[in-house]
Formats: C-alpha cells, structure tokens, sequence
C-alpha cells in the first residue's frame, strides 16, 4: 500500500466527518473537491459511510422481560427511596441556623442547629432509615414562610406534616394537642397530659417536647410550667422560647434565668369552656395553669372561636 | 419538585438507558444493576437540579461514570462477541446476499468497538447509537467536546482498519 500523499492527510478528518454525516457545509464542499480528482479518497469515503451505516445499527435488544423486570425493580426500589427520603435545607434565622426537612407526606424535620451549620450538626446525622439529601429551590418558600413567621407577619405556616420522626404513639399524641395551641396562647405541660388523658405523665410530656421533631410548627413553646415559668425550651434555650413568645405578643417578666408569663396581662380560658376571661374574673386569678389556656390579645382568643365571659366582658374592659 | 415527577424520567429513560449499558457490558445482569443504580443515584440528586438542565445528557452521565467504575474496580474484561449469550442484535434486512455481507460486517465492527479503549468506546456509543452532543459526551468523559470528537474519530479509523480487506456492504455510490 501505498503512503498517503499530503493533501489526502490533511484531509482526512473532514472527510471522515463528511462520511459520517458530521461535516460544516464548507468542510464538505472541500472534502468533495478533493475527491473529484482522488479515486482513493473517494473509496475510503464510501468505506466510513458504511461503516457508520453499519455501526448506528449497533443497537442491542435485551432479551425478553428483562427490561420491564428491571425497571419493576428500580420501581420498587424508588419507592423505598422515596420513603425515606428527606430533602433538607438550612438556613441562617434570627434564631440561630435551622435546618427544615420534608419528605413526601410533608414536613418531618425543624431543628436548631446549635453545633455547626451543615448536615453533620443535625440529628439527621444519627438518625437511622432516613436518607437525606440537599434540598433544591422549592425548599425555599419553606425559609422564606419561617421567616415570615418568625418575623410575625404570619401567624400559621399551614405546612402538611410528616409525624414519623416522632418516635412512640405517646409522642404524637402530644405533639398533635400541642399542635392545637393556638397563636398568641399558653398552655402548660400539665394541661397537654391532662387533655391525652394522661394527668399524671407532666414529665414524659416535657420529654417529649423536649424531643419535638418540629419546633415552631408544633409550638411546643407554647407549653409552660403550671408555675408561669418557660422553665425549658430545646434543651437549655429558654431565650428562643422567650423570643418565640415575643413574636406572638405574649408578655412576660424577666426571672431569674428564667422567663415568667405575664399572667395579670393575658385572658384566660377554662378548660371545656366556651368563653374567656378577664384574668380578674371570679377565681381566674388563682386557678391552676394546669386547668387554663391564657391568651395574649382577644383577637387570638376570638380566632379560637371563644367569646368574651358575659359576668366579666372583656370585650367591654379590655386589658391595656 | 420544581420539576416533572421523577417517575415521567423513569419512563422515558428507563430503556434507553438499559439498552446503553447492556452495549457496554454485554451483560443483562450488570445493565439491571447499573441502569437501576443510575436512575437511584439521580433521584438523590433530582431536586438539586437545574430546572433547566438536560436529563436525559445528564442520566448518561451518571450511567457511563458507573459504566467506568464497573470497569475499573472490577478489571472485567469486556466478553468476546460470539460468546455473548444474552444479548440479540437487530437485524436489519435487506436481500440475503446484502444481508449475509451486513451481518458479516457488523461482527467485524462489533468485535473491534469491543476492543476500543473504554473512552473511545462509551464516545462512540454515546455519538453514534445515542446521537447524543459531544458536549454531552465530554461531560460524561469528563473531557472537552473537542476530545470527545477525537474518541468518536479515532474510533471510526480503527473500525475502519478493521475492516481492511473486506468486503463492504454496498451504499448507495458517491456523487
């Protein structure tokens, strides 16, 4: 075989993109040209053009069931996936880094993150069976309503919960009464064991709050001791308890590293009662905690569908 | 998700994406357990992407990087054409003289992009049985698109030195 002359090497990678259909117009024209005169390239032309024929028919057919077996697998396997599943996202907030995850039934995780700011200072960390991974955009517009809320220009998040990171029966049964606290009220520990029936698990109560998967959402500061104090919030943060409160206008008193609800200043609701009160009518004022829900403003009472006491009116003698 | 549901990509890509990697191994087995891989990994990764991305460039992506782990960590050596047992090839058909010298050609050709180097290989693949952009490619090579050609082209002349010697099934005749 004879060597190639020059110009037939030069060119060589036109004429195979031209062969293979990949060639500019211009390319092509030159590679035409070329051939015209150059029996050779002419031939190899029609070699890469069967060649590529040839190899664009190089499509394999798996044998029969096997695709749709493996793709029944990867569905089932996807489906596991997706169970367990958690899209996070972490954010700065006036309350210290958070971190928000939700799964494919709703929001599963709010945490304080106090030790970092990535995955590896969160629960998530530790937690088994969960697959987490960074959220994308559309975990946003759940930073942008937190911060909303904490900024109070939004007194409900109304975001569907996942309540699966709570781990027994009990816990949920909690969560789900602290759940029903409204904005702008206080309840106690005690209260939340009376009302899941359980008058004398006060301190599993404050357990499982303690544990709430979901702070903020399941307003667990909403929760106090029967003695007026804050008395604990996600381990020793009393102060984000406080802050919380703030934003919903409850008042409180500077105690010592400890905060106490204003009781003088909030309207007080009974329990099993359809009407609140004035915190001065009849024996209101020295009435358990365990026993009451105080509010901070009738609004908040009135958004509850409670009405004004018809012996005390608060609605004529307001608090100030 | 900001994005289709997962599962539509499932169903589109699903058996591209199997048919892709059964090319690369040659072996059911492995294309299961690598398709179902790639499409699990992208999940994960499935809301972190770009609305705007190309998934099914980037599904190829995910498969040909698990292609060339598959090939690196276990050392496989890619199995001989003829003793490949579960795998069809099309057949395209034509009169039974052209038919015999398609299939014969299409042996000569398999057996040597079976022995391209892995680049080379997964670059032709991708070109020429996915017509996927060399952009693409590159990014599923993780080299330029420039380089991406240059595998596809360096593919080509092997194929076609292979092929010296023999007979050529006819093509419709040069201008």
């Amino acid at each position: 075989m004879t060597a190639k002359s020059p110009s037939c090497r030069a060119i060589e990678v036109d004429l195979v993109a031209t062969a293979t259909g990949e060639a500019e117009p211009r390319s092509a024209e030159r590679v035409q040209h070329h051939m015209n005169t150059c029996a050779r390239c002419r031939d190899e032309f029609g070699r890469y053009r069967a060649v590529d024929h040839v190899a664009r028919g190089l499509h394999v057919t798996p044998v029969p069931d096997a695709l749709a077996q493996s793709r029944a697998g990867l569905e089932s396997r996807l489906a596991d996936l997706k169970q367990r599943r958690l899209a996070y996202r972490i954010f700065p907030s006036p309350l210290g880094h958070i971190l928000v995850g939700r799964t494919e039934h709703g929001i599963a995780l709010v945490e304080y993150l106090h030790a970092g700011t990535s995955l590896r200072a969160s629960r998530l960390a530790r937690t088994e069976g969960v697959e987490a991974v960074a959220g994308g955009p559309e975990l946003e517009r759940l930073q942008r309503d937190l911060m909303d809320y904490l900024a109070g220009r939004r007194r409900d998040l109304g975001w569907p919960l996942d309540w699966r990171l709570a781990t027994s029966d009990f816990a949920r049964a909690v969560l789900k009464t602290t759940a029903a606290i409204p904005y702008g009220a206080v309840a106690s520990y005690a209260g939340v064991a009376r009302r899941i029936g359980k008058p004398s698990a006060v301190r599993a109560v404050a357990q499982a709050l303690r544990w709430n998967p979901l702070p903020i959402v399941v307003p667990c500061h909403r929760v106090i001791g029967t003695s007026g104090r804050l008395t604990g919030y996600a381990g020793n943060k009393v102060g984000l308890k406080q802050q919380l409160l703030a934003v919903e206008g409850v008042q409180l008193h500077a105690a010592r590293r400890d905060f106490t609800i204003a009781r003088e200043r909030m309207y007080a609701l009974g329990e099993g009662e359809t009407e609140y009160c004035l915190p001065t009518c009849g024996s209101m004022g020295t009435r358990s905690l365990a026993e009451l829900t105080l509010f901070a403003s009738r609004a908040d009472a009135e958004s509850g569908g409670f009405a004004p006491c018809t012996s005390c009116r608060p609605d004529l003698h307001p608090l100030v | 998700m900001g994005l289709e549901p997962f599962e539509t990509v499932v169903a589109a890509h699903h058996g591209e994406i199997y048919r892709y990697l059964l090319r690369m191994t040659w072996r059911s087995s492995d294309a299961d357990d690598l398709s179902q891989e790639t499409f699990l990994r992208a999940y994960r990764a499935w809301d972190a992407l770009d609305a705007g991305a190309n998934v099914r460039a980037w599904l190829f992506t995910i498969a040909t990087n698990l292609a060339r782990n598959y090939f690196r960590s276990e050392g496989r050596r890619r199995r001989a054409y003829a003793g490949v047992s579960d795998v069809r090839t099309d057949v395209d058909p034509a009169s039974p003289e052209e038919e015999r010298r398609f299939h014969e050609t299409r042996a000569l050709v398999e057996r040597v992009v079976d022995g391209l180097p892995l680049k080379q290989r997964a670059a032709f693949v991708l070109r020429k049985l996915h017509d996927l952009e060399y952009e693409a490619i590159g990014r599923s090579l993780e080299c330029s698109p420039e380089s991406a050609r240059a595998h596809v082209f360096q593919a080509l002349k092997k194929i076609r030195h292979g092929l010296n010697g023999h007979e050529l099934p006819m093509m419709e005749s040069v201008r």
